[in-house]
C-alpha cells in the first residue's frame, strides 16, 4: 500500500477575474513508505503545486474526472481544514526555502511548537525539541533565536522541527535553495541519514539537479503534468552519520515495508 | 511565560498598543472618580435636604430679609410639625466670587428642630451649640476646621472679630462642611450689617430670620404643605427634598451624561487604536500565522494564541492606565483638599471595572484580526513578505 496516492489531481489558481493559471492538469502519483523522492521541473512546472497538495495545505480542485488523495490508506480528498491540519501536525514535517522560523521564538521554543500542536504538553514537548535538536548537531543553540543564526543552523532547526513528531513524511520545499553548496550538502546529508535512520518517507521539490541525485528516485514535471517518473541506481555507499543520533523505531509504514 | 516573552521581543509595537491602551483608561478612570465624587455628594445633600421644606422670601432669591414672626405663620400651618427659623449669610461680608461652594455663617435656635432633622451631623471635637450659648461662639463644618486648622478650644476670626470655636464637625459631603454655626442673636446682627442702611433701618435685629425650616408631619403630603406655606406667607418661595432632586438632579444629569461622553469618547479612540495595531500586528505576522498553520496550528489555536496576546496587552495597559489615574487622584485631591474642593473618588468598582474594561476591549479588538488571520491559507500566508 501507498503512503501517498492521488489521482486526477488538478489545481487553478484564479489569479484575477479573467486570468487563472493552470498549475496541475490532471496528475497521477504514488509514494511509497521510506522513499526518499524529488520532485523537479522548471519554475511554473506546477511541482510546489503538486507538494501542496500532497502535503494537505490546499485541497485538489473538484473536476471530472474526480481526484482522489488517499493518505496510508484513508481518503483525504475532502477534509475539513481542522481534520487537514490535524494530520499535518501529526504525520507529516515541513521544511522550506526561506527557512520559516517564528522570528520571536528560540531554536527550542520553534521546535517545541510543532510538538504542541501535535497534541505534547509543554514539558514533554520542551524535552522532544531539546532531542530533535541534539541531532540535528543544534544541542548548543537551543536558546538561539533564528536571526542569531546562521541561514544553514536555521534550516536543520527546522528540520529538527520537521521530525520531532516522528512522522510518516518528510515535505521539502526547495529545502537547499537559500543556502551554499556546503551548507546544501549538510542539510541534504541530514534529511538523508534521517530517511534512512527513522524510515519516513521524504519529497523534496527541487531545481537542483545534484539534490535530485542524492534521492531514490525522481518525478518530473512540465507545464502542470508529470513527464517522467525515474528509479535512480540505489547507492551502495553513503557518507557515514556526522552526528550522534538517538535510536528511534522506524515508524510503522516502515517495519511493513521491511526498510 | 512564553507569551510575555514573546511581547518583549517585539518591544515598539507592544509598548505603543499599551501606551494607547494606558491614556484611554487613564481617562475613563480619572473622568468616573469625577462622577462618583459628583454623584457622592448629590446623594448626601439629597439626603440633607429630604423631609423638609425650606422657605425663604421669594422677592430676592432668598436674600431678603423674613420676620420672625413668619415662622410662627408657618408653624400655624397644617400639617407642620416643627419650625426652625435661620438666618444664613457668608461667611465673609464681601465674599471672592468663586466655583467652590462658598463658606456660609448659619445662625438658629438649638432644638427648634424638634427632633425632626433626620440629617445628624456628627461632632468631631468640642460639644454643639445650646440655647445658652450667645456672642462670640461658633461649631465649624469639616471643610472650615480643616481650612482654619481649628478644634474645640480655638479662636478664630471671622469679620474681624474673635470667635470661641466651641466644636468641629465630622465631614458630609455637603453644605454642613462649609458651614460656621453660631447663635441665632449672633447671625442676626451680622445680618443687619450686611443689608443696605437704608433697608437696616427700618428693621429690628433680634425679629430678623432670612430662612425658615419647615418640617412636615410624617403623614403629610410635603408638596401640599408646601404650597399652604406659600399661600399663608405672603412672598414666600419654597423648596422640598423633591425639588432639590429635581433641580440638582437635572444639572447632575447633564453633567453625568458630559462626564460620560468624554469617558465614552476617549475609549472608543482607545479601542479602535486597539483594533488597528491588532490588524497592523497581524498583518505584520502573516507569514508566522502561515509558519504555524502549516506545522499544525489549527485555527481555533491561533485565533486563541492572538486574542490572549491582545487580552493581555489590555490588561497591562488597564493596570497601568489604573495606577496612573490612581496617582492623578490622589494628587489632585491632596491638592484639592487644602482649598476644600475634593473632585475624584476612586471606588473599588471604578478600579475593577477599568481593569476589567480593557482587558475585555483587548480581547475584542484582537478577535477580528485574530479571526481573519487564522482564515487565510496557509500557503499564502507563507508567500506574504
Amino acid at each position: 500500500m501507498a503512503l501517498l496516492e492521488g489521482t486526477n489531481l488538478r489545481k487553478t489558481y484564479r489569479m484575477s477575474r479573467r486570468t487563472s493559471v493552470e498549475a496541475l492538469r490532471g496528475v497521477d502519483v504514488s509514494i511509497d513508505a521510506g522513499e526518499m523522492v524529488a520532485i523537479m521541473g522548471p519554475s511554473g512546472s506546477g511541482k510546489s503545486t503538486l507538494m501542496h497538495l500532497l502535503g494537505l495545505l490546499h485541497a485538489p480542485d473538484q473536476a471530472d474526472p474526480s481526484p482522489h488523495l488517499r493518505i496510508a490508506g484513508a481518503d483525504a480528498t475532502t477534509l475539513s481544514d481542522r481534520e487537514r491540519t490535524h494530520i499535518r501536525a501529526r504525520t507529516m514535517g515541513f521544511v522550506f526555502q526561506s527557512f520559516n522560523l517564528v522570528p520571536t521564538l528560540t531554536a527550542e521554543e520553534n521546535v517545541a511548537l510543532a510538538a504542541e500542536y501535535a497534541g505534547a504538553s509543554r514539558g514533554p514537548a520542551r524535552t522532544a525539541a531539546r532531542e530533535a535538536l541534539a541531532s540535528v548537531g543544534l544541542a548548543d543553540r537551543a536558546g538561539h533565536r533564528p536571526m542569531e543564526l546562521s541561514g544553514g543552523e536555521q534550516q536543520r532547526v527546522a528540520i529538527a522541527r520537521a521530525l520531532v513528531n516522528a512522522p510518516t513524511m518528510v515535505l521539502a520545499d526547495e529545502p537547499t535553495g537559500n543556502l551554499d553548496s556546503a551548507r546544501a550538502t549538510e542539510v541534504l546529508g541530514l534529511l538523508r541519514r534521517f530517511n534512512e535512520e527513522r524510515g519516513h518517507a521524504v519529497l523534496i521539490v527541487t531545481h537542483d539537479a545534484e539534490v535530485g541525485a542524492t534521492c531514490d528516485r525522481i518525478i518530473r514535471m512540465r507545464d502542470g503534468l508529470i513527464v517522467s517518473d525515474e528509479r535512480s541506481v540505489p547507492t551502495a555507499q553513503r557518507e557515514p552519520a556526522e552526528h550522534p543520533v538517538p535510536q528511534r523505531p522506524p515508524s510503522e509504514p516502515a517495519i511493513a515495508l521491511g526498510v | 511565560m512564553r507569551l510575555l516573552r514573546e511581547l518583549t521581543r517585539r518591544k515598539l509595537r507592544t509598548t505603543l498598543t499599551i501606551v494607547g491602551i494606558t491614556i484611554g483608561i487613564w481617562a475613563l478612570v480619572v473622568f468616573s472618580s469625577m462622577a462618583n465624587q459628583i454623584n457622592a455628594l448629590v446623594g448626601m445633600g439629597t439626603e440633607f435636604y429630604a423631609d423638609k421644606i425650606t422657605v425663604t422670601d421669594g422677592e430676592a432669591f432668598g436674600t431678603s430679609p423674613m420676620r420672625l414672626t413668619d415662622a410662627d405663620a408657618i408653624a400655624g400651618v397644617e400639617g407642620v410639625a416643627a419650625v426652625d427659623p435661620r438666618v444664613e449669610i457668608m461667611w465673609e461680608a464681601d465674599p471672592a466670587v468663586g466655583f467652590s461652594v462658598p463658606d456660609t455663617l448659619n445662625g438658629g435656635i438649638p432644638g427648634a428642630d424638634a427632633g425632626f432633622e433626620s440629617f445628624q451631623l456628627e461632632l468631631a471635637t468640642g460639644r454643639t451649640l445650646t440655647v445658652e450659648d450667645a456672642g462670640r461662639v461658633v461649631v465649624l463644618g469639616s471643610s472650615l476646621a480643616r481650612e482654619h486648622a481649628a478644634v474645640a478650644g480655638d479662636s478664630i476670626e471671622i469679620r474681624g472679630e474673635t470667635f470661641e470655636v466651641i466644636g468641629t464637625l465630622q465631614p458630609t459631603l455637603t453644605a454642613p462642611d462649609t458651614t460656621g454655626y453660631i447663635p441665632l442673636s449672633t447671625a442676626q446682627q451680622l445680618y443687619i450689617t450686611d443689608l443696605p442702611p437704608l433697608v437696616a433701618e427700618s428693621l429690628v435685629a433680634d425679629e430678623l430670620v432670612n430662612q425658615v425650616i419647615a418640617y412636615p408631619e410624617e403623614a403629610a403630603d410635603e408638596a401640599a404643605v408646601a404650597s399652604a406655606i406659600e399661600a399663608r406667607v405672603t412672598n414666600s418661595a419654597t423648596m422640598t427634598g423633591a425639588e432639590f432632586q429635581e433641580t440638582v438632579g437635572a444639572t447632575t444629569l447633564i453633567f453625568n451624561a458630559i462626564i460620560i461622553g468624554v469617558a465614552a469618547i476617549s475609549l472608543i479612540v482607545g479601542g479602535l487604536s486597539v483594533i488597528n495595531t491588532m490588524a497592523m500586528s497581524v498583518a505584520e505576522r502573516t507569514r508566522e500565522i502561515g509558519i504555524k498553520r502549516a506545522i499544525g496550528g489549527s485555527r481555533g489555536r491561533i485565533i486563541r494564541e492572538l486574542v490572549t496576546e491582545a487580552g493581555v496587552i489590555g490588561l497591562i495597559g488597564g493596570v497601568l492606565g489604573l495606577g496612573l489615574g490612581g496617582i492623578v487622584v490622589v494628587v489632585a485631591n491632596e491638592a484639592g483638599r487644602a482649598g476644600g474642593t475634593v473632585l475624584f473618588d476612586l471606588t473599588p468598582v471604578t478600579a475593577a471595572f477599568a481593569i476589567g474594561f480593557s482587558t475585555i476591549l483587548g480581547m475584542l479588538a484582537g478577535v477580528i484580526p485574530a479571526w481573519s488571520a487564522a482564515r487565510l491559507d496557509p500557503v499564502s500566508a507563507l508567500r506574504y513578505e
